[in-house]
């Protein structure tokens, strides 16, 4: 881990002193300087009671798909959910910085680095307002997260989809955005340069999809699944997220973009293209390789009436490991994935209640990863939530089945969780 | 002797309190519902023409990322106060011609004030959450009021005479943003049908 983070450390001086630099051109004023007050700290968290039957989480070298697992038995116990604090600067009335530090409990309880970075956001014109980040931060596809501190919203475990964000995608990255205004329409295009993400789906491949609330943070590894000997000689048991494999930082940056359009009716839409553009014969010292990830997520939130909303989102992606062998035409591992799921919430005057489904699928086609690692299933979840001052009460109840090599694994989680904020 | 009297009470009901009677005005969308949140302002023609009289604190607060009220009616010279009472930072902007200003990051318990000089409609927004929006109607009228739920607005003291009424709404769909029609001498009621877009539906894109 060490050495993760010294060669990130070094790596980033370049985009470390460009920021730096920048704050120092910005015009301050003493007033707008706000370093540590009440106004900068906030510190959130939760305490639930979990539920669970099914095989050992993932988390915990199992092949479980939640957070929580058991082995086989029903296991009914308290946890320490997430716990954040966030830190947020301003520098000069423009300028500003997010760092969250988080605590994760349950299985494998850990700390660390969970966002950092700079946001630039100048005065808006009348039509267009132009804004900018530049640092470790998630990229702009979850439609069921918010706040710094990036929880879910509306119930307490995410889709399959932004469950992988949390844990997979979450680069440095050099961020601008503008948003416009054309009549009744409205427009934002995002889009970033991106690095240190190059090992995004070794996760989705060797475990498959999961559905959970813990995320990467920074320089700490994620596990991987029992892996078969032959693909055991050549990749590590873990995954960093966060590692640029390849010789030199950004050699082969990445990027992402977003394009947003909300319409004068109650619709918004959403689409999303990223590519990490890792070679993927790269591979550094301990085992790990560069993993060339791309994909497109199409999100939509429509709202249905005063009080009810629907958010739907679609990925669909591709990553490749390896070397092509003579004679071969694919890569050791070339894994095609792709989800979706629809969530409906609606308002009954202080409760808020939430309902999802979603499907899941990877196809693996690669030389040396083959059906053997295919993941299908789908899963179902139904949340309440009532928020109270600075408690948030939340009930959940979620159902995930998957198919791989054959075994079909089912898992019922209930949990309860109450969430404060200060 | 009794014919000088009757011109005297003649004369005073043209021209005094005795000249004034309510004036209702109702303000429906196209398909007949009423219209809340529109400001109706009367203009009677020549000397029966007031401005309004300034009463009173106005306050436009901020709270749970909205401001508060969506729609704001106060009269020409107006100091208008910003309390922030989010535990977060605002940063209360207008672009609109009738006062361009900005009110840079202010945190909770602070507040700033502005004074609005000239008649007309101000949207305004903060520059750090985008779906915050609302509108502070400035008026040179002393006979400005925003409808309630019933689409109603009522003039207690309307003067006798002819007059100009306007109807603005923030979501209005006419060039200009403002419809109006003249009202005679003894008109006591006025309705307005207005076509009205879509108010913003969604929260703004916020990343």
């Amino acid at each position: 881990m060490a050495s993760v983070a010294n060669r990130l450390l070094r790596s980033s001086a370049v985009p470390l002193g460009c920021a730096l630099a920048a704050l120092w051109a910005a015009p301050a004023s003493a007033g707008d300087l706000d370093l540590v007050s009440a106004d900068t700290l906030q510190i959130t968290g939760d305490l639930r009671l979990v539920a669970v039957d099914g095989p050992e989480s993932w988390i915990d070298g199992g092949l479980g798909k939640l957070r929580s697992g058991s082995d086989g038995d029903f296991r009914v116990r308290p946890q320490l959910g997430n716990v954040s604090l966030v830190w947020k600067p301003q520098f000069t009335w423009s300028l500003g910085a997010t760092i969250v530090g988080s605590l994760q409990g349950g299985e494998r309880t850990e700390a660390g680095l969970s966002q950092a970075y700079l946001t630039f956001k100048p005065m808006r014109g009348s039509t267009i307002a132009a804004s900018a980040r530049l640092g470790l931060m998630w990229p702009p596809v979850s439609l069921e997260h918010e706040g710094a501190d990036w929880h879910v919203r509306d119930s307490i475990t995410p889709s399959a989809i932004n469950s992988w964000i949390g844990e997979e995608v979450r680069p440095l990255a050099a961020e601008g955005s503008v948003a416009a205004t054309l009549g009744a329409h409205q427009l934002r295009a995002t889009a970033a340069v991106i690095a240190a993400n190059d090992t995004s789906g070794t996760l989705l491949t060797f475990r498959g999809w999961a559905l959970h609330d813990r995320t990467t943070l920074a320089f700490r590894r994620q596990p991987l699944p029992p892996l078969d000997a032959d693909i055991a000689a050549y990749q590590a048991p873990y995954t960093h997220p966060l590692l640029d494999v390849g010789p030199g930082f950004a050699r082969r940056p990445g990027y992402y973009a977003k394009l947003a359009w909300q319409p004068p009716v109650p619709v918004r839409i959403e689409l999303f293209r990223y590519d990490n553009r890792a070679n993927p014969e790269d591979v550094d010292r301990n085992l790990e390789w560069g993993w060339r990830t791309q994909f497109q997520n199409a999100g939509l939130v429509a709202k249905l009436g005063p009080a009810t909303e629907l958010k739907v989102q679609a990925m669909d992606g591709r990553t490749r490991m390896g070397f092509v062998e003579p004679g071969q035409s694919r890569r050791w591992v070339d894994n095609h994935f792709r989800s979706a799921f629809a969530l409906v919430t609606q308002a009954f005057g202080p409760v808020g209640l939430a309902m999802r489904a979603e499907a899941f699928e990877t196809r693996n086609h690669g030389d040396d990863v083959d059906a053997e690692y295919d993941d299908r299933g789908w899963s179902a979840m139904a949340a309440a939530k009532r928020e109270i001052g600075r408690f948030t009460g939340l009930v959940e109840l979620l159902h995930v089945s998957g198919r791989r090599d054959d075994v079909r694994r089912r898992q019922t989680q209930a949990q309860a969780e109450l969430r404060m904020g200060w | 002797m009794m014919r000088k009297i009757q011109f005297l009470l003649a004369v005073a009901s043209l021209s005094g309190p005795l000249a004034a009677a309510p004036l209702s005005v109702r303000v429906v969308d196209a398909t007949g519902r009423p219209v809340p949140d529109a400001v109706v302002a009367l203009y009677p023609a020549g000397s029966a023409a007031r401005p309004p009289r300034r009463a009173g604190r106005y306050v436009v607060s901020q709270k749970d990322i909205q401001f508060h009220p969506f729609v704001t009616i106060v009269p020409v010279g107006a100091d208008v106060s910003f309390p922030n009472l989010d535990p977060t930072k605002h940063h209360v902007y207008s672009f609109s011609p009738a006062k361009r200003f900005e009110l840079k990051l202010f945190a909770k318990d602070q507040s700033r004030t502005v004074h609005f000089d000239k008649p007309g409609v101000v949207a305004l927004g903060c520059n750090i959450h985008d779906q915050m929006s609302a509108f502070i109607v400035v008026t040179d009228s002393a006979w400005t009021a925003r409808t309630n739920a019933q689409g109603m607005a009522t003039f207690a003291d309307a003067p006798n005479a002819p007059a100009r009424l306007t109807a603005w709404h923030p979501y209005l769909r006419v060039p200009g943003g403002v419809v109006q029609q003249s009202v005679g001498s003894g008109q006591r009621s006025a309705s307005f049908s207005i076509r009205l877009r879509p108010p913003p539906a969604m929260p703004a894109m916020d990343y």
